[in-house]
C-alpha cells in the first residue's frame, strides 16, 4: 500500500470527506489541524501532478509503438 | 429455322431487341460492388443486387460511366451525401442497358440520384444503430465514467492531418498551464483502409489501457470528406466495448456519424476535443481550489469559534467562581454569625457560671478572711503581750550579765597583767643574744643552726655567730 501511488480520485475523496466532517462539526480542534495539514499535502500532490512534467511518464510514452 | 445462326448475328439480335425493348434510360437501383476508374477519367462500375434475406447476389451487371459524365456526377454525389462514391454504395441511376456484340451487356449510366443513396445510408444507419441497441452495447462506452482528471490521451489520427496538429497545439498551449501527455496511434481516417486501421490503432491503445484516460479519435478538416468508415457497424461496435472513454473530434457539419453516437463524447473539431480535455482538468482544480478555500475558511471559522467558546467558558468560569465564591461568603458569614451567638451564649452562660462562683468565692472568702483576720489579731495581741514580756526579762537578763561581764573583765585584766610581767622577765633571760653574750655560739651551715653533729660532714663550710659577729670555718675533722 506504501508503494501505491495516489490517484486524483482517492485524494480529491480524500478532501471531500475532510470537508464533510468539518461542516458536520466531527473533528476538534487538534484533529483539525491534523486534517488541514493532510489537505495541503493532498493539494501540493494534486498541483503539482496537473501542471508538472513527470518525466517517468514521458518515459512510458516514449517506448510505446505508435 | 434450320438454318444456323452466328454468335456474331444472335448477338446482334439480341442488340436489337433490347433497344427495341428498353430504349432511352431506365432508372435502376444497385449496389457498387466495384468500382475502377482508369487514366482516362472514366469509370467502370460492377453492379449488384442482393437478396435482402440470403445477402446473396442475385444480379449482378457492368455499368460505365464515361469520363465528361463522370467528370459532373462524382463530386455532385459527393457534395450531396457526404459520401466518396465508392463500393458499397446503394445507388440510384438513370442508365441506357447496352450490349455490345463482342462485350456484351454494360449498362452507360447518364445520371445518378444521391437522394436515393442518402435514404438508403440513412436506413442502413438506422438498422446498424438498432442492431447496436438491440444487442444492449451502444451505450456501453457513452456509460464509462470519464477520469476526474483526463491527463493521459491516446490520440488515433493520421500524423499528417492538420486536425491533429491544432489538437496538440491547442493541448499544450492550453493557459492554465496544464500538463498532458499524449500519445498519437496512427490510422488512415478514410478510405477502405480505414475501419481495420483505426480497429487496430485500439487494440495497440488496448495493451495501455491502464495508462491511458481517454482516447481522442481525430481527423483533419478537408472540405468534402468521406465519413463512411464512422457509419461502420464495426468499427462502432468495436468502440462500444473499448474500456476506455472515446472521444470523437471528426470534424464534420453534417449527421453525427455512428462512431460519434457511441462515443463517450463527440466534439465537433480537434480543438474543440482538446479545449474539452482542457476544460475538465480546469474543473477539477478549480475543485480543489475550491475545497481548499472550503477547508481553510472552516478551519478559520472553526478556530475563531473555538476561541470564543474558550473565552466564553473562560468568563462563564469567572462568573460561576464569583458566584460560587460569594455564596461559599455568605455561607461564611451565616456560620460565624452561629459560631458568633453560640459562643456569646456558651460565654454569657460561662459568665453567669463564673459570677455565680465569683460570688460565693466572694463570700466565702470574705469571712474566711475575717475569720483570719480576727485570728490574726488576737494572735497578734498575744504576740504583743507575750513580746513585751519577753523583752522585759530579757532586758533585765542584760542587765545582770552587763555588770558579772564588767567584774570579770576587771578582774581578769588585773590577773593577765601580772603575768605578762613575769612572762616579759622569762623572755629575757631567754634571749639568744643575752646566751651569745654569755659565751655560747651558735654554728650554722647555709644559713641553718646546726644542732647535730650529724647534720656535717667533712669539708663543709659553716658560721659561727658570736655576740659580736661572725667567722666562717671548714670542717677538717669529725
Amino acid at each position: 500500500m506504501a508503494t501505491k501511488k495516489l490517484t486524483y480520485k482517492e485524494a480529491t475523496i480524500e478532501m471531500e470527506e475532510i470537508l464533510e466532517q468539518i461542516e458536520n462539526e466531527e473533528l476538534d480542534v487538534d484533529e483539525l489541524a491534523e486534517k488541514v495539514k493532510r489537505v495541503s499535502v493532498l493539494l501540493k500532490f494534486c498541483k503539482e501532478k496537473l501542471h508538472k512534467t513527470n518525466e517517468q511518464v514521458e518515459q512510458i510514452l516514449k517506448e510505446m509503438e505508435g | 429455322m434450320a438454318e444456323n445462326l452466328t454468335l456474331f448475328e444472335l448477338n446482334r439480335q439480341i442488340k436489337d431487341t433490347l433497344a427495341e425493348a428498353l430504349p432511352g434510360t431506365v432508372w435502376v437501383v444497385a449496389e457498387i460492388s466495384e468500382l475502377k476508374e482508369n487514366r482516362a477519367g472514366h469509370c467502370y462500375l460492377e453492379l449488384v443486387e442482393k437478396d435482402d434475406a440470403s445477402d446473396e447476389i442475385i444480379a449482378r451487371a457492368r455499368a460505365t460511366i464515361w469520363s465528361y459524365t463522370y467528370r459532373m456526377l462524382k463530386p455532385y454525389f459527393e457534395t450531396t451525401t457526404g459520401r466518396s462514391f465508392s463500393d458499397g454504395l446503394k445507388i440510384l441511376i438513370s442508365t441506357t442497358v447496352e450490349f455490345h456484340e463482342a462485350y456484351g451487356m454494360s449498362l452507360n449510366v447518364k445520371d445518378i440520384n444521391p437522394i436515393y443513396t442518402i435514404g438508403d445510408l440513412s436506413l442502413k444507419r438506422k438498422e446498424i444503430l438498432d442492431r447496436l441497441h438491440n444487442e444492449g452495447v451502444f451505450d456501453m462506452n457513452r456509460e464509462l465514467p470519464l477520469p476526474l482528471v483526463p491527463q493521459n490521451i491516446a490520440v488515433i489520427s493520421s500524423a499528417t492531418a492538420a486536425g491533429y496538429q491544432d489538437f496538440v497545439e491547442q493541448l499544450e498551449a492550453n493557459p492554465y498551464g496544464f500538463k498532458f501527455y499524449h500519445k498519437l496511434f496512427e490510422a488512415f481516417m478514410q478510405g477502405n483502409e480505414a475501419v481495420p486501421s483505426i480497429i487496430a490503432a485500439l487494440e495497440r491503445i488496448f495493451e495501455y489501457e491502464d495508462f491511458f484516460d481517454a482516447v481522442v479519435i481525430i481527423r483533419g478538416g478537408g472540405a468534402q470528406a468521406d465519413l463512411s468508415c464512422f457509419d461502420d457497424y464495426d468499427l462502432a461496435y468495436f468502440i462500444t466495448q473499448f474500456p476506455l472513454p472515446v472521444i470523437t473530434g471528426i470534424g464534420h457539419e453534417k449527421d453525427e456519424t455512428i462512431v460519434d453516437l457511441v462515443a463517450h463524447t463527440k466534439m465537433k473539431t480537434p480543438t474543440a476535443v482538446a479545449e474539452f480535455l482542457v476544460a475538465g482538468l480546469l474543473r477539477f482544480s478549480e475543485h480543489i481550489l475550491g475545497l481548499q478555500n472550503s477547508i481553510s475558511q472552516y478551519a478559520k471559522d472553526i478556530l475563531t469559534h473555538e476561541k470564543l467558546f474558550i473565552e466564553k467558558i473562560a468568563s462563564g468560569v469567572n462568573v460561576a467562581g464569583k458566584l460560587f465564591l460569594a455564596s461559599k461568603n455568605r455561607q461564611l458569614i451565616n456560620s460565624l454569625y452561629e459560631i458568633k451567638s453560640a459562643i456569646e451564649g456558651y460565654t454569657s452562660q460561662k459568665t453567669r457560671q463564673l459570677d455565680e462562683i465569683e460570688s460565693s468565692i466572694r463570700f466565702a472568702s470574705r469571712s474566711f478572711i475575717t475569720e483570719c483576720g480576727q485570728k490574726l489579731s488576737s494572735g497578734i495581741q498575744d504576740l504583743k503581750y507575750g513580746a513585751r514580756h519577753q523583752v522585759q526579762k530579757g532586758n533585765h537578763l542584760l542587765e545582770n550579765i552587763g555588770f558579772k561581764l564588767k567584774n570579770d573583765v576587771q578582774n581578769l585584766v588585773l590577773k593577765r597583767g601580772n603575768k605578762l610581767t613575769f612572762w616579759e622577765k622569762q623572755i629575757q633571760l631567754l634571749d639568744p643574744e643575752k646566751t651569745l653574750k654569755r659565751g655560747y655560739t651558735l654554728t650554722l651551715k647555709d644559713g641553718e643552726i646546726i644542732k647535730s653533729k650529724k647534720s656535717l660532714k667533712k669539708g663543709d663550710l659553716v658560721e659561727t655567730r658570736f655576740s659580736d659577729g661572725k667567722v666562717e670555718s671548714k670542717i677538717e675533722k669529725l
